[in-house]
């Protein structure tokens, strides 16, 4: 593909967003340093109005990218009409997944298919990576089952890598120069994703109608989710997610994101573009690339190919973790492959766009490091303060008081607050006024959800903080992430689990209570909202885990499953009794 | 056609090898370079000299 002209209506949104971002950052800047210049200024002041300005900047740049959200509407591109000519593979990587919920997704995805009319077009790959021997025999038997289920003989392949060498990346790449030039299109999903026939069908209309578009992503929706904690985030994906990804397109532009599954590329863009070398020297930052799906993008991006994330394509599933101790175990791996693209940033070719992506991705891991520093620099700064002078008038016989600052931080407070909660509180207001809330359970629950979700994740940040904070550690020493044993099927965890993943959140929550009880008593009450949850973290991380009953964070496909969520359901249930029949026998 | 309800009857993992054969249609996938190629910096031609300067004494 060729050189292509900028976007002159992108540059000009990034260009505002990025200025609104800087411009509230040094905003907090300006007022923290009038704050902690109050009492006599020192290096800490400026080293703390430094640490504000680099996490205002991290919040307000996610705050004004929701407002962008809120602006426009999802527009719906072209697409080809009539039947499909071209072939795409469907391709379900496995690495030690439970076979029959994948395989029962699958039947239920083909099914859907077929009812489009369009099911001829399409095949399955499945592509197991799977080490353990007793899940690749249950891989095979259910393979059979599933073939004879759905008349797949033909349409549906199983292949067993005997090594996992490149791990996801290395898995796909296998199926392209193994069977690639048979298909003009992938469709790439995860064991636990889902899609309706319908959407597929559309995404390739969409890549037929477009022969620059490499890359078509989109913006799967949380499904199933049971515990407290996933139903929350499910909530908060289904609710806030569209805004935030409609405002993330507005500025990308033809470099969209790859998120590594339910996307569509173009085979042969894919082949030429994305073959990926192992980095020199040893992991972390070295050896495969771990998060393949941002860089497969930038190099689509840098071949002159298209990247796009169509948000108004709907019947796109995944599911999430049911617990904090999963969802860190997670984050975990991302924040080694987020920070292994610091190798990237320079990567010669790269669209600039492409190289701000892997800085984003690399600060969001960072940036709660800035507001740990930021914490521990206010507890000790007393230490450092030089002493208050009264008399700082030559020959003025009265004493000077320092003018009370508690109005800037708490204006400062106000405003960190408002970038944190003002974009969800606007999305809900958008929600109910163009009555998107209805499939929230209108907009009394939607309100009611928000505001709940918004408390849950006050509660919840502080202990991703920590977790995010010992990854970045983790990860520049080169060690593990030392996780304790397996939660249970359900994802609920005991008190116990609880307190073997967290205890050292609660020492150091209770360090920094104690440190600024001896060091600065008037921060305590500004520390709470942080310190307390920090103590509190294995009665949250358990609590979260249980079972939700509330009628609270009700999402569209609670209360009217997709089709696909059918016919899996429809599938799954069969298998089991047929599973329970057996054991039984 | 085989009657893939009866697994039982078969070697089962010859037979999903045999079924879930991809198609055979290879496709080339070349490596990319992502890493920029080590060229010599400024200081670098300092270096030669560097190396045949001997110390004093020696």
């Amino acid at each position: 593909m060729g050189v292509r002209p900028p976007q002159h209506g992108v540059l000009a949104i990034r260009a505002l967003v990025l200025s609104a971002a800087l411009l509230a950052a040094g905003l907090g800047f300006v007022v923290f340093l009038q704050f902690g210049a109050s009492d006599g200024f020192d290096s800490f002041d400026v080293l703390r109005a430094l640490l504000i300005f680099a996490s205002t900047f991290w919040l307000a740049w996610g705050a004004f990218t929701a407002l962008m959200g809120l602006t426009t509407r999802p527009p719906r591109p072209a697409a080809m009409s009539g039947p499909l000519r071209a072939m795409t593979a469907i391709l379900v990587p496995v690495y030690n997944e439970d076979p029959v919920a994948t395989f029962a997704r699958i039947a239920a995805m083909d099914a859907s298919l077929r009812a489009t009319g369009q099911g001829d077009r399409f095949h399955f790959a499945i592509l197991s990576d799977t080490r353990n021997e007793e899940v690749a025999a249950r891989e095979r038997i259910w393979f059979l089952r599933l073939l004879a289920d759905t008349h797949g003989e033909g349409r549906i392949f199983y292949r067993r890598r005997t090594s996992n060498k490149g791990r996801k990346a290395g898995n796909i790449e296998d199926f392209i120069k193994r069977a690639g030039a048979a298909y003009t299109y992938a469709i790439i999903l995860d064991a636990d994703s889902l899609m309706e026939g319908e959407t597929m069908v559309e995404m390739v209309r969409r890549m037929e109608a477009a022969p620059d578009l490499g890359l078509l992503q989109t913006l799967p929706t949380v499904i199933r989710a049971k515990s407290r904690f996933g139903r929350i985030m499910q909530f908060s994906a289904a609710f806030y997610s569209p805004v935030f990804a409609r405002g993330l397109a507005m500025m990308q532009g033809r470099t969209g994101p790859f998120w590594g599954h339910n996307a569509i590329v173009r085979v042969r863009a894919f082949a030429e573009s994305c073959g990926l070398p192992e980095l020199s020297g040893k992991p972390p930052f070295g050896g495969h690339i771990l998060s393949h799906d941002y860089v497969e993008a930038a190099l689509l991006a840098r071949a002159g190919w298209t990247v796009r994330v169509d948000d108004d394509l709907s019947g796109s599933y995944e599911e999430a973790p049911e617990n904090i101790i999963d969802h860190a175990k997670r984050d975990r791996r991302w924040c080694q492959g987020n920070l292994q693209h610091s190798r990237l940033i320079f990567a010669p070719g790269l669209k600039p766009w492409s190289r701000f992506v892997f800085l984003q991705g690399i600060l969001a891991y960072i940036a709660p490091g800035f507001w740990l520093a930021f914490l521990a620099a206010s507890i000790a700064a007393p230490i450092f303060a030089p002493p208050i002078n009264y008399f700082p008038i030559e020959y003025w016989p009265f004493p000077v008081l320092p003018v009370s600052q508690v109005s800037k931080a708490l204006g400062l407070a106000i405003g960190i607050g408002g970038l944190l909660f003002l974009p969800k509180l606007l999305i809900l207001l958008d929600a109910t006024l163009r009555r998107r809330a209805q499939a929230f359970g209108g907009g009394m629950r939607a309100l009611q959800s928000t505001l709940a979700e918004l408390l849950f994740s006050s509660l919840t940040a502080p202990i991703f903080l920590m977790y995010q904070t010992r990854s970045v550690l983790q990860v520049l020493r080169g060690a593990d992430g030392g996780w304790p044993a397996q939660t249970r099927g359900d994802g609920t965890l005991s008190f116990r689990d609880a307190w073997a993943a967290s205890h050292w959140i609660v020492t150091t929550g209770g360090l920094v209570l104690v440190m600024a009880q001896w060091l600065s008593p008037q921060l305590v009450l500004w520390l709470l909202p942080v310190a307390l949850p920090m103590v509190l973290a294995p009665a949250i991380i358990a609590w979260s885990s249980r079972p939700s009953r509330t009628r609270l964070f009700t999402i569209g496909t609670e209360r009217s499953p997709a089709p696909v969520m059918d016919l899996h359901d429809a599938v799954l249930s069969r298998w089991e009794t047929e599973i329970d029949r057996r054991s039984a026998a | 056609m085989m009657d893939l309800s009866q697994p039982d009857q078969f070697d089962l993992d010859r037979l999903a090898e045999d079924l879930g054969a991809l198609p055979d249609a290879p496709l080339a996938m070349p490596i990319q370079r992502l890493e920029p190629e080590a060229r010599p910096g400024l200081l670098s031609i300092f270096l030669p000299r560097l190396n045949r300067m001997r110390k004093a004494g020696h």
